[in-house]
């Protein structure tokens, strides 16, 4: 009794609150806000998408974790879907140069089109800066930011932490389920997960 | 038969490492070698035999635990076993620390074995059986790459057990770096940034965990996995303070760390902490779309007090309603009368002591479930009232009715509805010391909720405590299997009057910690002139006055006698500190003068550790001296509203809190809870 009644009842109220953690970037304040260049060449600002729902992802395309979600079609599929709704889809890459999955911007887009890649922008963060202000720590790692630039989430693209393709059908897709709660004006029930992959390689 | 076994014997051992050694040639993957291996080269029926997988790592490469840490999967293995096989859980030696960057994964690097017991048939009738096994994993230096294997691994079967040489060492190093688990439990309590874990008392271990072991958190996203812990020495025991998780979303019900060094490991679970802290009072909490928890919420709150009348403390109230409705006999009215007035009695003083707690909490008292037992006169006036009933129950004597000392009994004893409906009262009363410890932190939570459903979740409480009497009067059947009156009854209440002393032990014990061993001892007496008093006026002769005047300074006294909470309190005199009020915060506001404010109590061990970290440094005072900061420490040990208020303007409910004022014209700067040297350095060098 002892063990499972404030349990249950903790675990209610964790449903029920966006939960006051001490994350990097914290969920129900604004985002850190950013400013870099992308494969367009253009500087790309967080605040020039005021207004909208944005999605923040961490790639390094040589990271089984990515390639899995690539490779299946879950993150192209979810960016298409995203993006057609009027999201904006923004992969970040924060791999210092001469570490594992720094590329070029000719790399870069050809990587992202033989994966039919469907996101808005993609930014070179070649030292990190964003990434440690939003701790970043693995491919992928997920974050939403509402219309108001308040992050409403940060973790793990799905529920369940493997580089196998055939765990994606039982898993929980948790951006999908943020963006669709978002969507419908409600809070998002899970804003804080554990995000899994390989390391970020600052 | 017997003797063509033992001719055979000395060829099967001759054969078995061959078949072994066949078997098992390593399956090379990315940076990493792996069989499945047996630490014995023949199978017994109805022995457990123990297999494991080999992992053989190229330099610098590894592979994980079962909490693999800021990145990186646990290694997975499943077996496909021969029928009336079953495999167990694997075995996971002492893991390493293996930092990567700014983060940190726990694993395993060079070659490793994983441990997992299968358990042997012991019809077991081939002559020889073939395992089959597939695992996945993780391999990683800074870049990772997973992998998989599948493995079979066939042994003889026979009457004795043959060791396989070539793995011996590897079983016997898995086998010495397993875990133990701890012989008792840690407590855990939680902070806004702070995870505090109190190990069991000194002297309860047979090895003392200190500062040199390595700490691995077995359950996720609860504490992170970088920091190292703060050890901080108390009293009685060591506790550890580590910052929570970035990803920690609720209290998990169970935390589990390992403590390790060298090849010994003890494996700890927690119970949560009952520390002032510990209790969640101020969770917001989303009004809207709390309807399915509130339900889950209603039914948990009717099983826990269906349970609590199994309790030490309530039980032989239970024990009295069911003697009277054991006399009631068959006459189903007149129970189901008094089960109702019961029922009345428990919900409506469940009830009023939430109001009362909702009405002080509104007033700006910080208080949570158990708030009685915070203070020492009701702990006083409890253990008294638990002493009476025990004499009661034990036979000292037997209240005739009438009389100040009867009254009581007056109202419990008897047929009456009146009768029913204190007895639902007393049994409440009774159970708050029971309800405090093992629901406190549940109620604590229930109490953040809407005022109507916290109500509603209380009502459901009462509702369980009253049931099983309310249920004899409604089930049929169910009073007709009550015994029948008789002897037995007497007895049974005499031995109920034990627990009933049990919980008097206890509650002394709190009374004790809350005040002084004078105190306890005063508190002591007084129950001693109770029973004397008690039995004068059982006697009924010419020494009734003296009885009475007893009983009267025995109940009295300790009552009005109450410790005094005011005294001032020995504590060193250690910084030059002032003690925190409003008014003088506010009065060196005014002045323009920069301010730092600590919110910290006795028990709070996060604050401890920043206590000895951080704030008794040399250099922090020689910081505050030379910027001229005026330093501020508000003491939360006992309950304060001023502090309480403080700490919710900064939308906390527990210490320890760090503020500083850098002076006019700028906002206040609110520290992380966990403090370094470093921090404070540069906090203060910021004014």
């Amino acid at each position: 009794m002892r063990k499972y009644f404030p349990f249950a009842v903790l675990a209610m109220l964790a449903l029920a609150t966006p939960a006051a953690t001490a994350a990097d970037a914290e969920i129900g304040a604004p985002a850190p806000a950013f400013s870099l260049t992308g494969l367009d060449g253009q500087t790309h600002d967080l605040g020039d998408f005021a207004g909208k729902t944005v999605v923040l992802e961490w790639t390094n395309h040589e990271c089984p974790f990515v390639v899995k979600h690539y490779d299946s079609g879950n993150i192209p599929q979810q960016q298409a879907t995203a993006t057609a709704a009027g999201v904006v889809w923004i992969v970040i890459n924060s791999s210092a140069p001469g570490k594992q999955g720094h590329v070029t911007e000719g790399e870069a887009r050809r990587i992202q089109a033989d994966w039919n890649a469907d996101q808005t922008h993609y930014l070179f963060d070649a030292d990190g800066a964003v990434g440690r202000a939003y701790g970043a720590k693995t491919t992928p790692h997920m974050y939403v930011i509402d219309p108001d630039g308040v992050l409403r989430y940060n973790g793990a693209i799905d529920s369940i932490p493997s580089a196998k393709i055939a765990d994606l059908e039982a898993a929980e897709q948790y951006v999908e389920l943020a963006l669709a709660e978002l969507a419908a004006s409600q809070p998002v029930s899970r804003p804080l997960t554990q995000p899994y992959g390989c390391s970020v390689k600052y | 038969m017997r003797l063509l076994t033992a001719w055979l014997l000395p060829f099967i051992s001759l054969l078995a490492p061959l078949a072994t050694a066949a078997d098992t040639a390593p399956l090379r993957t990315d940076h990493l070698n792996s069989r499945l291996v047996a630490a014995q080269d023949t199978v017994v029926p109805g022995q457990p035999l123990q297999v494991g997988l080999w992992l053989e790592h190229d330099p610098e490469w590894h592979t994980y635990w079962q909490n693999p840490g800021d990145s990186g999967l646990p290694t997975r293995i499943q077996f496909d076993l021969p029928p009336g096989f079953d495999a167990g859980p694997i075995r996971w030696p002492i893991p390493e620390r293996l930092p990567a960057g700014p983060l940190v994964n726990f694993g395993y690097g060079g070659t490793v074995v994983l441990p997992v017991l299968l358990t042997v048939p012991a019809d077991l009738q081939a002559e020889r059986i073939t395992l089959k096994a597939s695992a996945d994993w993780l391999v990683c230096r800074v870049e990772c790459i997973p992998g998989e294997g599948e493995y079979t691994l066939t042994l003889p079967v026979a009457p004795t057990a043959a060791a396989a040489p070539r793995w011996t060492d590897d079983f016997a190093r898995a086998e010495r770096r397993q875990p133990r688990p701890a012989e008792a439990d840690a407590t855990i309590g939680y902070t806004e940034e702070t995870v505090e874990i109190r190990l069991p008392l000194t002297g309860t271990l047979p090895e003392e965990p200190d500062a040199e072991w390595v700490f691995f958190p077995v359950t996720p996203q609860v504490v992170s996995n970088t920091a190292a812990p703060r050890w901080v020495e108390t009293q009685d025991r060591r506790a550890l303070v580590l910052p929570k998780s970035d990803y920690f979303v609720a209290e998990p019900g169970r935390f589990e760390f390992l403590l390790a060094q060298g090849d010994t490991g003890l494996l700890f679970g927690t119970r949560a902490d009952a520390s002032p802290n510990a209790a969640p009072i101020a969770v917001p909490v989303a009004a809207d779309d709390g309807f399915p928890g509130l339900l889950a919420a209603l039914g948990l709150a009717l099983l826990g007090g269906l349970i609590l009348n199994l309790m030490p403390c309530v039980f032989p109230v239970l024990f009295l309603k069911a003697a009277a409705a054991i006399e009631a006999g068959g006459d189903r009215a007149r129970l189901r009368r008094q089960g109702a007035f019961y029922t009345v009695g428990v919900v409506s003083s469940f009830l009023a002591i939430a109001m009362i707690l909702l009405a002080l909490r509104a007033s700006g008292e910080a208080l949570g479930w158990g708030f009685q037992l915070q203070s020492p006169v009701f702990v006083a006036a409890l253990a008294l009232l638990f002493f009476v009933l025990a004499m009661n129950f034990a036979g000292l004597v037997e209240f005739g009715g009438g009389g100040l000392a009867g009254l009581g009994q007056h109202l419990v004893r008897g047929q009456g509805d009146r009768a029913a409906f204190f007895t639902g009262v007393l049994a409440c009363v009774v159970a708050s010391p029971c309800t405090a410890p093992f629901m406190g932190v549940a109620l604590g939570a229930a109490l953040a909720l809407p005022t109507a459903a916290g109500l509603i979740i209380f009502a459901a409480l009462g509702l369980g405590l009253a049931l099983p009497i309310l249920a004899l009067g409604w089930v049929p059947g169910l009073a007709n299997a009550l015994p029948r009156p008789g002897l037995w009854m007497e007895t049974f209440r005499r031995a109920l009057a034990f627990p009933l002393l049990l919980t008097v032990c206890w509650l002394l014990w709190v009374y004790g910690e809350q005040t002084s061993v004078l105190a306890m001892s005063r508190l002591l007496a007084a129950l001693v002139t109770v029973a004397f008093g008690l039995w004068l006026l059982a006697r009924r002769d010419a020494w009734r006055w003296l009885g009475w005047t007893a009983l009267a300074a025995g109940l009295v006294l300790p009552l009005l006698h109450a410790p005094d909470f005011d005294a001032p309190r020995n504590e060193p005199p250690t910084a030059a500190y002032e003690p925190w009020s409003a008014a003088r915060l506010a009065e060196l506001r005014a002045a323009g003068e920069p301010v730092l404010v600590n919110m910290t109590a006795a028990w709070c061990i996060t604050c401890l550790a920043n206590e000895r970290v951080a704030l008794s440094s040399p250099e922090f005072h020689a910081a505050l001296e030379a910027r001229g900061v005026r330093y501020l420490k508000g003491d939360w040990t006992r309950r304060d509203s001023e502090i309480t208020a403080y700490l919710e303007s900064f939308g906390r409910s527990g210490v320890p809190l760090y503020v500083l004022y850098p002076g006019p014209g700028r906002d206040p700067v609110v520290l992380p809870q966990l403090l370094s040297v470093a921090i404070v350095r540069a906090a203060l060098e910021d004014i």
